[in-house]
């Protein structure tokens, strides 16, 4: 079965993508693992389902009337693409810069912000936090737009310190006030008519319109600041530099991608009070992070690569998000080939576990860790699974069945079947317990028979049976 | 290909703007297609979306100066009911023909939009569809029809009867790569809009390939993802290319003539809505609607997207009897209208 190399391929295919299949790991083992982490830093060139096809198909992925509006594009985007982990970044930054469709009522510019994220997602986070400063979504999301010069609102200067970089703690209200002065004056364009429609939720005449940043000099106060201990005639360019130059910045960032990669951390209001739970680990990050000026895809290097992200201890220790587990799954079966009209059921699913995109429960973004399970949350985590992979007709679940037929002649042994279908579905390794209950109930109708690769429909449904509880196990619930 | 590069001539002009947003009843939701019949009546199929509610998927039947006559049609398999509406036809008796990608099936609808019939099969044998999309009757009252995944053109009787089919997937001549929308000209030749292979082939009437015109890219006389053509009298070839987000005209040889991007105005429907909602009309007389904005990439859908007046997913063409160019657009809701300049 799985070795060692393979397993430990698996668990960064899990973490720094969504999964892979025994093929997808043997072709990476021939590489080796550095090598793989090269792979999968390299973002240069991914290649997915083209966005044409699916706005062809799909016209409400292109100019989005509706609140889920852009979602679906996401979902075939995450699941069809050659870089796993662009897609995994994008999804961390929206976690962290939490920005949902209630308070924008626009799709269009929280997709915008979206394509955004993936853009600027793994280099330098200065860029990052200077893009976000200019991004019409975040800009209405905490005010910004009313943030002037004679009279500031410090909603997105509060969160730019607290949520988005350094943290509580590590700055005064003073320079919260000194934050928001730097930002006055950045809005978005035609700011009355755009927010009327968006308060409205109009879409009339002609559709939406898609925002703007503005730059407004009349009312950008450009008198002299005191900002974490610097004095100068600052703009918000000069106050993100600044906050990039912190050292709570760069452990604020890595623990983050700490929480995201390795370990579940405590939820962000609990960081002040509690220390890391690898603080070694987070000096190393903040190392990388100043090393190589603040880029976000070095950082990721130095993650991947260390002994705290490869150790065995942290393997299926992190509940996959329900946006993990869903894609992670539609990877597998291989039916997002082309654009299909139940690709929302499907998104849908995402939803009902309890991670609607664009969509996070507060500008804290989402828990996760073990927020994820709820009684509700599981039974549907399992339904979604079980039905998907059950599923005999996908192009994966044939792959799997040729596998099968190829293996070992006429006849397949339960504990055979069982480890090869863990194998395919990603070099699962599963406890012991787990293993003896699949492996009993796969012995419940005794030895699989083939007659050549012809798969019955009996054997088939024993087939599916058996995907059926691995992708119900915790194992597979995990990454 | 055959397109020459030409100086762009003004050989049509703006006219004006029909139709409007709306969910239901008097406007369009995502149009994907649109018709004229014999009675200057315009059938304009709305393909809304998977998350949107029943009704909102719909044929609209209005006129060019904005005269509405209703709606019929509505999300479902059921007779008369849509699920992916695509194409939109009407024959020789002004019955109404719609396409459906995800039912497999053509619906028939006389011109007051009761049902009359369907037919349609998937597969991809002879006469089965796969994502039936454009449609378009031939001057012997025979419908055709781009089998989209089958990646072929199909001759039917308006009824359903196989008659003959050409092409298969590919980026060779006569082949195709997702065909979309189509046109007849006045000696029966029928003009494909080879949506993947980026052109326009042009083919005799029994199948056979006469021209091909365009290839990718951006300049003139180069198209991104032709959704739509339509050819006049004249030889004219109107084409929606969509993936650019503007219409090209060529002649009758394929030479380029000229490109619109759009210039929508408020239509009367538009206007009705601004008159009684005030507070928007006025905010909007009040903005910038034409902004000067710096965009991370050349795709000009980042410009529509912005530029209210610009074509947005211009899906679809077709011509009056008069010559007026109709321009169809999905992300805008709307039909902007163009005439002869001279």
């Amino acid at each position: 079965m799985a070795n060692s190399t393979l397993q430990l391929l698996a668990h960064l295919m899990r973490r720094a993508g969504f999964g892979a299949t025994r093929e997808e790991l043997e072709t990476y083992a021939r590489d080796g693992y550095e090598a793989t982490v090269a792979r999968l830093l390299d973002t240069s060139n991914p290649i997915s389902m083209p966005e044409y096809l699916i706005r062809r198909f799909h016209p409400d992925e292109s100019s989005m009337l509706l609140g889920g509006s852009g979602k679906d594009a996401w979902l075939y985007r995450m699941t069809t693409t050659s870089a796993p982990l662009l897609e995994k970044m994008t999804l961390f930054w929206h976690g962290i810069f939490a920005t949902g469709y209630p308070k924008v009522i626009n799709a269009k510019p929280l997709s915008d912000q979206i394509r955004m994220f993936r853009r600027y997602a793994m280099g330098s986070l200065s860029t990052l936090l200077l893009e976000l400063s200019k991004d019409p979504a975040m800009i209405i999301w905490l005010d910004n737009q009313q943030n002037h010069k004679e009279a500031i609102n410090e909603n997105f200067g509060r969160e730019l310190l607290e949520l988005f970089s350094m943290g509580v703690g590590n700055y005064t209200e003073d320079d919260v006030k000194e934050c928001a002065r730097a930002f006055t004056g950045w809005t978005i364009g035609n700011r009355e008519y755009m927010e009327l429609r968006s308060n409205r939720d109009s879409d009339w005449p002609y559709g939406r319109i898609s925002w703007h940043f503005e730059f407004r000099p009349e009312d950008h106060d450009d008198g002299e600041k005191v900002f974490l201990g610097q004095t100068g005639k600052f703009n918000g360019d000069d106050v993100i530099d600044i906050i990039c130059q912190q050292e709570a910045t760069a452990r604020f960032i890595s623990r983050h991608m700490y929480h995201f990669f390795v370990a579940d951390e405590p939820p962000v209001p609990q960081w002040p009070y509690q220390p890391p739970r690898d603080p070694e680990a987070i000096n190393v990050l903040s190392q990388a992070y100043f090393d190589n000026d603040y880029d976000i895809r070095s950082m990721l290097r130095v993650l991947f690569n260390s002994d705290f992200f490869k150790s065995e201890s942290c393997w299926y220790q992190k509940v996959k998000s329900p946006s993990e587990l869903v894609t992670g799954v539609l990877r597998l079966t291989e039916t997002m080939d082309r654009p299909r009209y139940d690709t929302i059921e499907k998104r849908m699913r995402m939803e009902f576990m309890g991670q609607t995109l664009s969509n996070p429960p507060s500008v804290e973004g989402w828990d996760g860790g073990l927020a994820w399970i709820d009684t509700g949350a599981l039974v549907e985590r399992m339904n979604f699974a079980t039905e998907e992979l059950g599923d005999t007709g996908t192009p994966g679940s044939q792959a799997l069945m040729r596998l099968l037929t190829a293996d070992n002649g006429a006849v397949l042994a339960p504990d055979r079947l069982v480890d090869l279908c863990l194998d395919h579905l990603g070099a699962i390794s599963v406890h012991e317990d787990t293993r003896s209950r699949l492996v009993e109930y796969a012995a419940e109708e005794g030895d699989i028979h083939f007659e050549g690769h012809d798969v019955s429909e009996d054997v088939k449904r024993r087939i599916a049976g058996v995907v059926q509880l691995i992708a119900a196990s915790p194992e597979f619930q995990r990454a | 290909m055959t397109t020459a590069k030409l100086e762009q001539t003004q050989f049509l002009k703006y006219s004006g703007t029909v139709g409007m947003t709306t969910m239901r009843g008097r406007g369009f939701y995502y149009p994907m297609d649109a018709a004229m019949s014999r009675d200057g009546r315009i059938y304009v199929v709305s393909r809304s979306s998977e998350r949107a509610p029943a009704d909102t998927l719909r044929v609209t039947v209005l006129n060019a100066e904005g005269e509405y006559f209703g709606v019929f049609g509505a999300k479902g398999d059921g007779d008369g009911e849509f699920l992916w509406p695509c194409g939109v036809a009407t024959d020789a008796e002004d019955r109404v023909y719609v396409s459906d990608e995800q039912l497999h099936r053509i619906m028939i609808f006389t011109a007051s939009g009761e049902f009359v019939s369907k037919w349609g099969i998937r597969g991809g044998g002879e006469g089965e569809l796969n994502g039936p999309s454009g449609i378009v009757f031939d001057s012997d009252n025979n419908i055709l029809v781009s089998d989209t995944w089958n990646h072929r053109i199909q001759r039917f009787t308006k009824d359903g009867t196989f008659l003959s089919a050409f092409g298969t997937s590919g980026d060779g001549k006569g082949e195709f790569d997702l065909p979309w929308g189509l046109a007849t000209n006045a000696d029966g030749e029928i003009f494909v809009a080879d949506w993947g292979n980026d052109r326009v082939q042009r083919f005799s009437p029994d199948g056979q390939f006469v021209a091909q015109y365009g290839g990718t890219g951006r300049e003139n006389g180069q198209f991104v993802r032709p959704a739509g053509v339509a050819v006049d009298a004249d030889g004219y070839i109107y084409v929606a290319d969509w993936g650019n987000e503007r219409v090209q005209i060529f002649n009758s040889e394929g030479l380029f003539v000229q490109k619109l991007r759009g210039e929508a105005t408020n239509s009367t429907w538009a206007e009705d809505f601004l008159r009684v909602n005030v507070e928007e009309a006025e905010a909007r007389m009040r903005a910038n609607l034409e902004p000067e904005i710096e965009f991370f990439n050349d795709d000009p859908h980042e410009e529509s997207s912005h530029i209210e007046k610009l074509f947005w997913g211009p899906i679809s063409v077709f011509l009056d009897d008069a010559g007026r160019l109709y321009v169809t657009e999905e992300n805008r809701h709307r039909i902007q209208v163009f005439e002869r300049a001279s």
